[in-house]
């Protein structure tokens, strides 16, 4: 049933019904089809953001080419742990699924240490987490932490470069831990002067545009926020008619998401969430202007943008719904997939515009970096609770070297590369095609984006109820009202600011 | 020959029923062959208190208790947590959105049901395939429903926003889902009639089926007209029927979790927030397991009292 196209489905409906009425199938013979094809077609839309699934000829590929000293690694340390389970419990993103792909063929099958790996939803993984470190009962081993839980969660990992120093005889060789990118490690990994864990996907804003539709508007990718809102209207005016706006947001109400798209604009227009003195600042006239352009741009955007998430904004420009967008690097696999795209070939990446104003992050609180690449990285931690503690090691070094790394980048899905070797990788290289599933055609400009214009959320322990909860619901309010702005942000950055201090 | 053997009969029953007690069988025999009710209850008693009883206890411990986030455990805080009730804003709108939610679809589904059950109990021809199609959107998860239903409300390709659009009812720029979200309750109500109305239907048709003739030929030989049968017999006939379903309804509509988890978040805003969604939030998302699990006992508070009253109002009569 998942490989049935919608065009089968609605051919196995009429069909059914024909035959019925012809007497040569029984009425539980048609309700029959008629189910399966319906819950065909009510699905595709849930499944259209999973990562496609691959092959068991390339996850073949990718074991036989795992170098000879992991492999001789993992079946002489790891083996010693032969029949031990270890829980990992992470959010369903490209990297985690690609490594939940590799994982048997590349470490169970060689380590016989099985892994119990779980998908939820990013704030069921948050209940989770939580639930484990109040508990301490270690009912997972590795956690996967977004970025704006390091502050509340620092206390309840391994610092990995510890671990590395102290277990030399479960150290995997060649592990090179400088090669991670070193904005990534300071801006998703790092807490004061500890590491929380390996950084393992970085989701980052870039710049993306319909080819085809500026060629025929004559439009150029644009330098400035100005000159991007401009291209918004520019798109909308002519192509709204038939279903193609300016761009799309991922505003959906009360979602962290929202919150995402908020800060990129504040950040890029000067502002902060917090200052020096670890106030809010989203009162200031550089936030209200950010989330007056953030509204401003709203307009330009279809009237269900309310209602996407990142999931719907993905789905809405992979069905054509967008002329320009600035949003998360890894959808872009996606947009490029023939298979599931009506994009596929025509979305291109560009420079993010510069920023129209900008805060130095020494006057900004909570180690927030402003700028408009605001990146969403996760790491993969060890649980300090972890009963299994070196087999999860074992793991957790498999899962973020350099050739997993890659392999993940490169079976398709859209994972992004969290190492300098896997950017120069050239089988990474090699899968830079236009209009192909699984492409790193936008790795280069994400490469600069990560290096260059990293936009990063405060880290404080109450981050998580501040941008979850206040920021996306209030601004919820905001965005589907005609409401002034001023007063809302007055009302958010109180209700902030009474959160940050209790 | 004498007797050798110096033990009465009664002696000797004594000592295999002696021999019997030891075995682990005997207290199994004793249970079998017993007359009395409660062991055979026991069990069951013991594992629904268990399953019940517990999580009810451990939420009222939690309630005492609050996730601290900068120390990573929980801590208690006394009344902290139930004095919130009383300042929290937005648990009073979810209270108000609760009551609009019940009370909308409770009217909406019972005149709907009532109506549909009458119509079937009239015997068009086809009421029997009617009464079987009527179960299946009963059979559905509600989660599943919810989906199908975002489908069917998407402002850019659902057939039933094309529908209303088409009606002249809602238009592109203020669809049921999304814009400024003036339908967001629209919306998340049109699933929960979909799938609700039947068991009105199937239980008042239950009722009309059941209901005894003479009184309503009696009407007509009087003259009585049809409506005036309906409004002064069938309906009081029915009451018992009636309150069954509303009482049913109460306090599952007081639960209400799935269509506006799926289709609006509780936005926008807290345009939706229900109760239930609000305790969801507090528990999972913002991780104030303490405030949440008050939040979970006024529910369920909530639930028993407006049952009580609907029984007493209603003089309801099993």
């Amino acid at each position: 049933m998942s490989a049935m196209k919608d065009t089968d489905a609605k051919v196995a409906i009429y069909r059914a019904i024909e035959d019925w009425r012809a007497g040569r199938i029984s009425r539980r013979k048609m309700l029959g089809v008629l189910a399966a094809a319906g819950v065909a077609l009510t699905s595709r839309p849930m499944l259209r953001r999973s990562a496609p699934s691959v092959s068991a000829a390339t996850l073949q590929e990718a074991a036989a080419t795992q170098p000879e000293e992991i492999v001789a690694f993992l079946r002489d340390v790891g083996g010693q742990f032969r029949g031990t389970t270890i829980r990992v419990v992470s959010e369903e993103t490209p990297p985690s699924r690609a490594i939940i792909n590799l994982k048997k063929e590349m470490f169970e099958d060689i380590t016989g240490i099985t892994v119990n790996w779980e998908v939820v939803p990013l704030d069921q993984v948050l209940a989770k987490v939580s639930q484990d470190a109040a508990s301490k009962l270690g009912a997972n081993d590795i956690y996967y932490f977004d970025q704006a839980w390091v502050g509340r969660f620092i206390n309840d990992t391994y610092d990995p470069r510890e671990l590395l120093d102290q277990k030399p005889d479960l150290a995997m060789p060649n592990y090179n831990i400088e090669d991670f990118l070193e904005p990534l490690v300071r801006h998703i990994a790092m807490y004061g002067d500890k590491m929380i864990g390996f950084p393992c996907d970085v989701p980052i804003f870039m710049y993306f545009y319909r080819k085809d539709i500026y060629d025929e508007l004559g439009l150029q990718p644009a330098t400035t926020m100005e000159e991007y809102l401009e291209n918004a209207r520019i798109i909308n005016e002519a192509k709204s008619g038939e279903g193609t706006y300016g761009t799309v947001g991922q505003m959906k109400s009360g979602h962290y998401a929202l919150e995402c798209d908020m800060t990129a604009y504040v950040w890029s227009h000067g502002g902060s969430v917090f200052t020096a003195d670890g106030k809010c600042a989203l009162a200031d006239d550089f936030a209200i202007q950010g989330v007056e352009y953030m509204r401003q741009l709203q307009q330009y955007m279809p009237t269900a943008v309310t209602t996407y998430d990142w999931g719907g904004q993905f789905t809405a420009i992979q069905q054509g719904q967008g002329g320009q967008v600035i949003t998360w690097g890894e959808n872009f696999p996606g947009w490029d997939d023939p298979a599931n795209s009506k994009v596929s070939g025509l979305m291109e990446p560009a420079p993010l515009p510069a920023n129209t104003a900008q805060r130095p992050p020494e006057e900004c609180g909570f180690e927030e970096h402003p700028d408009l690449g605001h990146q969403g990285g996760s790491t993969y931690c060890l649980s300090r609770y972890s009963k299994n503690a070196d087999a999860a090691w074992i793991f957790l070094q498999w899962a973020t070297c350099s050739n997993t790394q890659t392999m993940a980048s490169i079976i398709g899905g859209g994972a992004s590369p969290m190492r300098q070797s896997t950017f120069d990788d050239p089988r990474v290289k090699e899968a830079a095609q236009v209009g192909v599933a699984g492409t790193t055609r936008h790795f280069p400009e994400m490469y600069n984006v990560i290096m260059n214009r990293m936009g990063t959320e405060p880290h404080l322990p109450q981050w998580p109820l501040i941008a979850n909860d206040i920021i996306a619901v209030e601004l919820g309010k905001l965005t589907t009202s005609d409401d002034p702005t001023g007063p809302a942000m007055v009302e958010i950055a109180k209700k902030v600011d009474e959160a940050a201090s209790s | 020959m004498t007797n050798a053997d110096p033990m009465t009969g009664i002696e000797r029953r004594a000592g295999r029923e002696a021999v019997l007690r030891r075995s682990p069988f005997w207290a199994l025999g004793r249970v079998i062959n017993s007359e009395r009710p409660w062991p055979w209850i026991a069990p069951v008693v013991i594992l629904l208190l268990g399953i019940g009883l517990y999580p009810f206890i451990y939420n009222i411990r939690n309630s005492f208790r609050e996730f601290n986030p900068m120390t990573g455990n929980v801590e208690p805080v006394g009344l902290e947590n139930w004095r919130r009730l009383l300042q929290d804003d937005r648990l009073h709108g979810a209270f108000l959105t609760s009551a609009k939610y019940v009370l909308a679809a409770l009217v909406i589904e019972f005149v709907l049901g009532l109506a549909i059950a009458v119509l079937l109990n009239s015997g068009p021809a086809i009421s029997g395939l009617w009464q079987s199609l009527m179960i299946l959107p009963m059979v559905v998860p509600p989660t599943v429903a919810a989906v199908m239903f975002r489908v069917l409300e998407n402002p850019d390709y659902g057939a039933l926003q094309w529908l209303l659009e088409g009606v002249g009812l809602i238009d592109k720029q203020e669809p049921l889902l999304g814009g400024t979200g003036r339908y967001a309750m629209a919306a998340v109500l049109i699933p929960e009639i979909w799938q609700w109305t039947p068991f009105f239907v199937l239980i008042l048709l239950a009722g009309l089926k059941a209901l005894p003739q003479d009184p309503l030929e009696a009407a007509q030989v009087d003259g009585a007209g049809a409506w005036r049968q309906f409004w002064d017999i069938t309906l009081p006939m029915l009451r018992p029927m009636i309150a069954v379903a509303v009482l049913f309804r109460l306090v599952d509509l007081l639960k209400v979790f799935d269509y506006i988890f799926v289709l609006t978040s509780g936005g926008p805003g807290t345009r939706t927030e229900v109760l239930s969604f609000y305790a969801y939030q507090r528990s999972f998302v913002t991780i104030e397991w303490g405030y949440g699990s008050v939040l979970g006992i006024v529910i369920l508070v909530l639930a028993i009292v407006l049952a009580n009253v609907y029984v007493r109002v209603f003089k309801v009569a099993w």
